[in-house]
């Protein structure tokens, strides 16, 4: 089923081995390119499935990458960088990354990564159109009537919350920086709304994630944002 | 920098042969690659002159109204390798930064620009007296001769005084009247001084000091012929090779003195300076015992007085101030420089600051008293009292009157007017001016002696009084300043101190200027009433501020350089080295002249206390960045150490499994690549603290906090230890899921790693953790127990500190750098909490710590 075309960005040789040997051990098609110029090529000429981009390119700035792949395409990018520094990781989210990874990062790491882009890209397939029901897993969204079942058993969320809930369940498998969230909730980002979204967050979490047995769905990333998780 | 070099082109006459000889040097200068430039030179010189002038470039002249000025700032900004300046003693227009041409020459020779030029012999100061002597003519324009003597060279343009006679005759200048006679004393004067340059030179370049055993004092007044005294002292002062000291004493009078004269005195003071003399003030009423006091204590050889001050007044001044000064120190050569205008009695003028109000207060005062006298007598006189009783209240009025009134001639007039009063009301015949007893005559002298040498006593006493109280109040702001200084931590209480004593003194606003890095930083204003808005261009006055320190030199207001300003501004600096500058109200009132001298010591004692603050602080830097590199060396040596054991693992097993792969079982396999894997990890952890520990180390830890939720910051750590642990029970309890707290995720999420991590390397497998957040008074608190060995008292000291590893040493020991807990502290305190370990129950130990809460409001 792994015949999902990916264009691996690294100039690194060790790394990229490491990536490339990876990707084929697990049946992916892969190119690679070794700096930012080759990258947009290769992205435009072979409209690759997802992007794996190091941030650290020699020719020009991974963001800026990212900045002239969105220019034309939606493919989901996931950034690879050795920057420890979480502003670099939410520069490029905003630029239009959807994923990001940390070098050191483990190759468990970098599966489950790929298989939570590759629901995403299944998910905006099957949702191309606009849906009126959002189905993950338990949860399920009936936007027509503004309500959210858990279980078939209706969930009482204050606006706020089902606003937020709408906005991660579009953007499912995507991490929302908390700026873009912020923006988006209440049209702001001050910091006293980050507290705010904290709080909110923890309460819709608590509320679908209320019986012990029950998956995750919407991840933390701490000093970045949040992001919901596709459920098989 | 290196200095430039003057060359003075030096001649007697004012004939245009010396601007020639100038001119023909600076040609021979250019033709070998001299970058030569003609600063200014006269529009009237001769035709072989402006002949000479062709093929030189030219400085395009400054105009101030219709007068063409030499432009120094152009010149400093063209720079040439040498540059000529006609007539050196020239001085300059109102508005040009300096009053004197010889003032604009030091600051090219500073800047490093060579300077040719030409001096007179009348523009010499010291020998001012003695052409004025011989020509008649006074020249205003004169320079000191420090300049003349410190001058790298001097060309002597001579000739033979019956061609420049022919010269001058020619040329029909005011020169021309000369004649053979004066001519020749002239040339006498100038070769002289010309000699007694090079022997100077001869002498100093022999031994450092040339000063002899000789001290030569000369006593500095206010009269207008005190400057050639002044100049005869520093003349013989020159021809002996002695010290030469210039002495002010400052009566109880002087404070009184009109502005006018104190000027003089200023000046005086300012020419007795530039002839080289070391001023002293003192301060006294008996003036010969004051100077005689000095002379014996400084072991002066030599005193120099003027005639005039020998006609000066007093009391029973039978002995003038020569012949009480001899008497006071017989064994001193006294020098009495005869005056010119002698006849022309100096008498110091009072101010007439009284003004017609202080008068009438002043006889107000005294009728009034006089009238209250005259009817307690008449009282007395009722009464059938004696005329003791009636004379003795008489007495008692002139005394109230000599401390009432603030001069003398009131105590003078009452006293008169006592006895006639006397005379006309209490003697017989009453009513009338006559006395029949022929005692009487002896009364009345005897009683206005008694009356006047009792007020004179009395306002003696009084302005005696005044000055000790004005000295102790002097020596009390000097005092207190040391003591402030003594106290003051840092600059700014340094300069607050110096603001707050210079006020005491001055009672004017204040400006100071902070020199950091070589720019001027403020000004710091302090008003005499407070805070004040600087009323006047405050461009124009930092310009000023700026020249004093690029030029360590004093400027503005009543000085020769930028006088347009309104404040004088006074260097704050330690011989070369300048740390500030202090500005002083003192456009229409000067400084006194003994304020100066105790401010000069208090900005003096200021600067030095700048400087050992800067030592200091650059000590304790230089200790810093010394204990900085100290820590470095330590953790390089231990990282280098420590790096090596999981390398080579790392090495070893890849290069095994490259070689012999095949032959290894499945078993060996996996345990090689775990240890390939836990070697990775544990070098990772590594890197990551390293990273943090250098950040602090170089104080640049910046903490980018955010309000986050503490079960979030819980549950990424665990994210991150959970693999470790899987030997262990790990355990997370969140008491709230609500607790905010204001943090840098990442640095406290570090924290729990490192020390959930040490709970696992140090304790058994098979035991639990537990890691437990909550609320804590106002504080959250997270906690990490475990049910390990527990941790000794003695350990739990030094635990948080730097590279401290544990004195049980486990089988391998390179799985601790002694930085996880440091770090630890270092970022638990960063954010404002506290870290701490403590006994677990039944055994094992606790570590917690705490983090700032942090409140939100809700934005639905």
């Amino acid at each position: 089923m792994n015949k999902l075309q990916i264009l691996v960005v690294e100039d690194d040789a060790p790394v990229r081995n490491l990536i490339t040997t990876t990707l084929k051990a697990h049946d992916y098609r892969f190119t690679a390119a070794v700096n930012g110029n080759s990258a947009i090529m290769e992205a435009a000429s072979r409209n690759p499935d997802i992007i794996l981009l190091d941030l650290g390119l020699p020719d020009m700035d991974g963001v800026e990458v990212i900045g002239r792949i969105r220019n034309w395409s939606n493919v989901p990018i996931i950034v690879i960088s050795a920057r420890s520094e979480d502003s670099d990781k939410i520069d490029a989210l905003d630029a239009g990354a959807d994923d990001y990874l940390t070098k050191p990062f483990s190759v468990d790491e970098l599966l489950a990564r790929l298989r939570v882009t590759q629901r995403r890209l299944a998910l905006m397939q099957g949702s191309s159109q606009q849906q009126a029901v959002f189905v993950n897993g338990r949860l399920r969204i009936d936007y027509a009537s503004g309500c959210v079942y858990l279980q078939e058993e209706e969930l009482h969320l204050t606006p706020i919350e089902y606003k937020l809930l709408c906005l991660l369940a579009q953007n499912t498998g995507k991490v929302l920086t908390h700026k873009f969230i912020t923006q988006s909730v209440w049209g702001s980002s001050w910091d006293n709304d980050v507290g705010s979204l904290r709080v909110f967050m923890a309460t819709l979490r608590k509320k679908l994630e209320k019986a012990p047995d029950s998956p995750q769905y919407i991840q933390t990333h701490i000093g970045i944002g949040y992001r919901m998780l596709k459920l098989e | 920098m290196k200095k430039g070099r003057l060359k003075i082109f030096f001649s007697y006459g004012e004939s245009s042969k010396k601007t020639v000889a100038m001119l023909k040097a600076a040609r021979s200068a250019k033709s070998q690659g001299e970058d030569v430039l003609v600063g200014c030179i006269p529009s009237n010189i001769s035709e072989e002159a402006s002949g000479l002038l062709d093929g030189l470039e030219r400085l395009s002249p400054m105009m101030m109204g219709e007068k063409e000025e030499f432009d120094l700032d152009l010149a400093l900004e063209r720079k040439p390798g040498l540059i000529l300046v006609d007539e050196l003693a020239h001085s300059n227009g109102p508005k040009s930064r300096h009053r004197k041409r010889y003032q604009d020459v030091g600051e090219l020779l500073k800047s490093g620009i060579d300077v040719y030029t030409t001096v007179n012999v009348g523009n010499i100061e010291s020998l001012h007296d003695t052409v004025t002597g011989i020509t008649g003519i006074t020249t205003w324009e004169r320079i000191p001769d420090s300049v003349f003597d410190q001058a790298d060279q001097v060309e002597l343009i001579d000739m033979e005084p019956q061609e420049l006679l022919e010269r001058l005759k020619e040329s029909d200048t005011a020169d021309s009247r000369f004649t053979m006679e004066q001519l020749t004393a002239l040339r006498e004067a100038a070769l002289r001084r010309c000699a007694d340059r090079v022997k100077r030179l001869a002498d100093r370049q022999r031994k450092n000091s040339f000063h002899t055993d000789e001290h030569i004092l000369v006593c500095l007044s206010s009269a207008p012929s005190n400057a050639k005294i002044i100049r005869t002292a520093s003349r013989m002062a020159r021809a002996f090779g002695s010290q030469f000291t210039a002495l002010f004493v400052e009566t109880p009078a002087f404070g009184a003195a009109s502005l006018e004269n104190k000027q003089r005195l200023r000046d005086n003071q300012a020419l007795a300076r530039q002839l080289g003399a070391h001023i002293e003030i003192v301060y006294g009423e008996d003036v010969p015992y004051q100077i005689a006091e000095f002379a014996r204590v400084f072991g002066i050889t030599k005193i120099v007085v003027g005639r005039s001050t020998i006609t000066r007044r007093h009391l029973f001044g039978k002995m003038t101030l020569t012949e009480q000064l001899i008497s006071y120190v017989p064994e001193l050569d006294i020098h009495i420089i005869p005056d010119g205008s002698a006849d022309m009695v100096y008498r110091p003028q009072k101010a007439g600051n009284h003004g017609r109000l202080a008068i009438l207060k002043n006889t107000a005062k005294s009728v009034g008293i006089l009238t209250g006298a005259t009817l307690l007598s008449l009282g007395f006189y009722r009464l059938g009292f004696t005329e003791a009783n009636i004379i003795m209240v008489y007495i008692l009025g002139v005394l109230l009157t000599s401390t009432a009134a603030s001069h003398q001639i009131y105590s003078l007039v009452s006293s008169i007017a006592s006895v006639f009063i006397f005379n006309f009301l209490f003697t017989h015949p009453r009513f009338s001016l006559s006395a029949y007893e022929t005692g009487y005559p002896v009364t009345f002298v005897v009683m206005f002696l008694t009356a006047y040498i009792t007020g004179t006593f009395a306002i003696r006493y009084k302005e005696q009084a005044g000055q000790s109280a004005k000295i102790a109040y002097r020596t009390k702001i000097l005092f207190e300043m040391a003591q402030l200084l003594s106290k003051a931590a840092d600059r700014q209480e340094i300069i607050n101190a110096l603001a707050r004593q210079l006020m005491k003194l001055l009672n004017r606003n204040i400006l100071i200027f902070e020199n950091v890095d070589g720019e001027l930083l403020g000004p710091h204003m302090f008003g005499t009433n407070g805070a004040f808005a600087f009323p006047y261009d405050l461009d124009g006055e930092l310009a000023t501020a700026k020249w004093v320190l690029k030029n360590n030199h004093a400027a503005g207001a009543t000085t020769d350089t930028l006088s347009h300003s309104k404040y004088i501004y006074l260097a704050l600096r330690v011989s070369e080295r300048v740390y500030g500058v202090v500005g002083i109200e003192a456009q229409n009132y000067p400084l006194d002249v003994s304020e100066h001298g105790i401010l000069l010591s208090i900005l003096g004692e200021c600067a030095l206390a700048l400087e050992n603050e800067k030592n200091l602080r650059e000590k304790e830097a230089a200790a810093v960045l010394a204990e900085g590199e100290q820590l470095r060396a330590n953790l390089l040596r231990t990282i280098s150490h420590d790096l090596r054991t999981p390398l080579t693992t790392i090495l070893g097993n890849a290069s095994s499994l490259m070689g012999n792969g095949e032959i290894f079982d499945q078993e060996t396999k996996r345990q090689i690549y775990s240890d390939i894997y836990d070697d990775a990890m544990w070098l990772i952890n590594l890197v990551e603290n390293l990273l943090y520990a250098t950040r602090i180390e170089e104080g640049r830890m910046t903490l980018h906090t955010s309000t986050e939720l503490l079960s979030d910051i819980v549950e990424e750590a665990i994210k991150h230890v959970s693999r470790k642990a899987k030997d262990h029970r790990l355990c997370v309890v969140c008491d709230d899921d609500l607790i905010l707290v204001k943090a840098d995720a990442k640095l406290v999420v570090q924290v729990i790693v490192n020390i959930v991590d040490n709970a696992i390397k140090y304790t058994m497998p098979g035991t639990s953790v537990e890691v437990r957040a909550r609320q804590s008074g106002d504080m959250a608190e997270i906690l990490i127990a475990d049910s390990g060995n527990g941790i000794s008292d003695q350990e739990k000291e030094q635990i948080f500190d730097k590279f401290y590893c544990g004195i049980h040493k486990i089988a391998d020991n390179r799985r601790s750098l002694g930085l996880g807990l440091y770090l630890c502290k270092a970022i638990v305190e960063a954010h404002g909490g506290t870290i701490y370990v403590r006994d677990n129950k039944p055994q094992g130990a606790i570590f917690g710590f705490t983090l700032p809460l942090e409140e939100v409001t809700l934005y639905e």
